[in-house]
């Protein structure tokens, strides 16, 4: 299995507190990799630093690197970084205004695509592998707004996917919805990763044990343990690790 | 895993372990039973052996059931998921102690009494069986107190279990050969021995099981050198 994403001592910050304390670790291409850990451990700032949207924030700031296939991706431009690592974010925002057609046509327009035919290929191929295309196909002028929750989130993930990125970072993209579409995501999840590394944030431990093959566990900024799922979940190495997958704390 | 879930889990889980301390001990009583009905002969013997092989399984069945209960409510993981498990192969163990405790009192009822005598003659049936007895007990200590400690030199106890099998049952067939044996009391006591033999591979294995819940990593085990048997190891 190749590393396609290395973390090297990782450090963020939001104004002078630290959120994310010298974190190293490495994801792997066509692997899932569910990272958890309780509320404000550090881990949505883990994957924000991923793809350059934490220092968006004011006050905000990463020190330490990321290497997306060896190269530094805090010394290239960082559209084009986010461009190559999508995000998925845990309340779905498709644009208001815009049909579902134009939310996946949204990203390619504003990386400078024209050719019609081009986009339209683009629209529907995303919507499939996004297992959006049936359910959408006879309304794709409708408003994106007017979708379900789940369908609203596999649209964003249709987004993501539309600008061809080599990474999709998904943080939290089930805990808003009910099991039976939780259950599509996790499906389309399970598809994504023949194509691209996923790097999923998740509250939820069994989903972690249902997509991920690597977990990392977090808490107070740090990584405490990263390993292979089954192993963390039936013998975790560390006793953080331990107290939290088993419910006696956090 | 919310504090009342955490709290719910907890709870049935020290229902399980009271489940499985009560099983262990059942599965005692049947060997100790089991020895004596060899060295009585008596009919009452064999029966209490009976009805506790019937209650080992009933409490095996229902702890069944709270096992899979508890994997289907509270998706545990780490250690409770390594207790269910280990407590799930441990079931099997100490029903096969059963079986084989029924087994040995069915025999020691057809024998009886004139086996009897042979088996308080030859005290290595009561040594393995109170053997097996004491690995159960460093076990289910193990179990307790969630402390592998007590079982890891448990290979070495089943080791002397095994030297007094292979022990008796050359002293078996030299005294089927000199005819100071019957062949069919020989025989019965050979199948007795096997039993034994047996009981004591059952402990080591609920041994592992604790070793694994408690720390993850199973009991070391080293292949034992063959003993030269005059049947050869299928036996």
């Amino acid at each position: 299995m190749t590393t396609k994403l290395s973390v090297e001592h990782l450090s963020a910050f939001y104004g002078p507190k630290r959120a994310l304390d010298d974190v190293s670790l490495e994801f792997n291409d066509r692997e899932v990799t569910a990272i958890i850990g309780p509320s404000g451990c550090g881990k949505s700032t883990l994957i924000r630093c991923l793809n350059r949207i934490h220092e968006t924030q004011p006050g905000a700031r990463a020190e330490g690197r990321v290497l997306l296939d060896g190269a530094d991706i805090y010394e290239q431009d960082a559209v084009e970084v986010r461009r190559r690592i999508g995000m998925v974010f845990q309340k779905p925002n498709p644009f208001p205004t815009l049909s579902v057609y134009d939310n996946v046509a949204a990203g390619l327009r504003l990386n400078g695509v024209r050719d019609r035919n081009a986009i339209h290929v683009k629209v529907v191929e995303s919507l499939r592998k996004a297992a959006l295309w049936d359910e959408v196909k006879d309304g794709l002028m409708a408003p994106g707004v007017r979708l379900s929750g789940g369908q609203q989130q596999r649209l964003c993930i249709a987004r993501a996917l539309a600008v061809d990125p080599e990474i999709l970072l998904m943080d939290e993209p089930a805990s808003a919805l009910d099991p039976i579409a939780t259950a599509k995501i996790e499906d389309l999840v399970f598809d994504l990763k023949r194509t691209y590394p996923v790097i999923i944030v998740t509250h939820n431990m069994q989903q972690a044990a249902r997509v991920a093959e690597r977990t990392a566990f977090m808490y107070l900024g740090k990584l405490i343990e990263v390993g292979v799922t089954r192993e963390l979940f039936e013998r975790p190495k560390e006793k953080l690790t331990e107290g939290y997958i088993t419910g006696r704390f956090g | 895993m919310t504090g009342v879930e955490r709290k719910a889990l907890t709870e049935s889980l020290d229902q399980l372990n009271e489940n499985m301390a009560t099983l262990a001990e059942l599965a005692k009583v049947a060997i100790r039973k089991a020895v004596e009905s060899l060295e009585e002969g008596g009919k009452a013997e064999a029966d209490a052996v009976f009805t506790l092989d019937q209650e080992i399984f009933a409490l095996k069945q229902e702890i069944t059931r709270r096992c899979v209960d508890l994997i289907a409510l509270h998706a545990p993981v780490a250690r409770d998921l390594r207790t269910i498990t280990a407590s799930l192969e441990m079931t099997t163990d100490l029903d096969r102690i059963g079986r084989y405790s029924r087994d040995i009192a069915e025999i020691a009822r057809e024998i009886a009494p004139s086996a009897s005598r042979e088996v308080r003659r030859m005290d290595k049936l009561a040594k393995m069986g109170e053997l097996t007895v004491r690995m159960i007990d460093l076990a289910l200590d193990a179990f307790r107190h969630r402390d592998a400690e007590p079982v890891k030199n448990m290979i070495a106890e089943d080791d002397a279990v095994d030297d007094l099998h292979d022990d008796l049952f050359r002293e078996l067939v030299a005294r089927m050969a000199d005819r100071s044996l019957s062949p069919h009391i020989g025989a019965q006591l050979i199948l007795i021995n096997r039993y034994f033999e047996r009981l004591a591979d059952h402990a080591v294995n609920i041994g592992d099981h604790v070793a694994y819940m408690v720390t993850g990593q199973r009991l070391t085990r080293v292949k034992r050198p063959k003993t030269g048997l005059p049947l050869g190891p299928q036996y």
